[in-house]
């Protein structure tokens, strides 16, 4: 996962004042820069949320972001952007600070990618301090510690 | 027995919930050979597809059609907790030999 998560796809940001919308788009940026993904696949994201409610938050203060693989996605991707404050997904009862956007070219090739995902999601220690890391270098570390 | 893990698109929460199954069970030593494990979108879930679903509790009204005694509705995806409390139930209910940890 490591590989995925790193200085160009981790972000940390203060998160006050920005929409869950913003909050994707922020997310998914690192992947969009890197021609990962077309800005419509951020707008299919969007779009499925508003359509289906709020099923990506998968655990406490936790988005997986995704959609179908589709044409807009060249790619494998993970990115994360831990937002400091936490930023309501939808409504006040879903509040989230960790944004995770997870691209797919086809329904089997990312699962390593989600197998190791959630090594570190039901990992609740691991997943307590990157809520209080404050830069990418610390949740870097995070990473690092956990996989070896 | 089949555990058919579900979410909407049947594309990461749901393998990401089977994956969990799976590690609770080898966790608790179980003897999977009667056990099927499977994910899929709510679209192809269907009653007669497993004899238990496990679904993220939002899609609750998209999956009105599976038994209700039959669906566990997770609050939490990646709480392993929740999930082996209700894994644990189906083993008791099926006569499954399991050992709690």
């Amino acid at each position: 996962m490591l590989d995925l998560l790193n200085t160009k796809t981790l972000q940390v940001a203060d998160g006050l004042g920005l929409s869950w919308e913003a909050a994707i788009k922020l997310a998914a940026r690192p992947l969009v820069n890197s021609k990962t993904i077309e800005p419509a696949y951020v707008e299919s994201i969007i779009d499925v949320v508003k359509d289906k409610g709020t099923y990506m938050n998968i655990g406490p203060l936790i988005v997986l972001a995704h959609a179908r693989p589709s044409s807009a996605v060249h790619g494998i991707g993970l990115s994360l952007l831990k937002t400091n404050s936490p930023v309501n997904f939808v409504d006040a009862e879903h509040p989230v600070k960790l944004w995770f956007v997870l691209t797919a070219t086809d329904s089997h090739s990312h699962l390593g990618v989600i197998q190791q995902l959630m090594e570190l999601l039901t990992n609740k220690e691991a997943v307590k301090e990157v809520l209080e890391a404050r830069t990418v270098h610390q949740i870097l570390m995070i990473l690092k510690s956990i996989e070896s | 027995m089949k555990i058919l893990a579900v979410c909407q698109s049947g594309l990461g929460t749901s393998f990401m919930v089977q994956m969990n199954i799976q590690a609770i069970l080898k966790a608790e030593k179980v003897d999977t050979s009667g056990i099927e494990l499977d994910h899929s979108d709510v679209g192809s879930a269907t009653a007669d597809a497993a004899d238990y679903f496990f679904v993220e509790s939002t899609l609750a009204d998209a999956v009105a059609s599976l038994p209700k005694d039959r669906t566990v509705l997770l609050k939490s995806l990646i709480d392993k907790e929740e999930t082996k409390a209700h894994v644990n139930d189906i083993l008791d209910k099926e006569g499954i030999q399991y050992t709690a940890e």
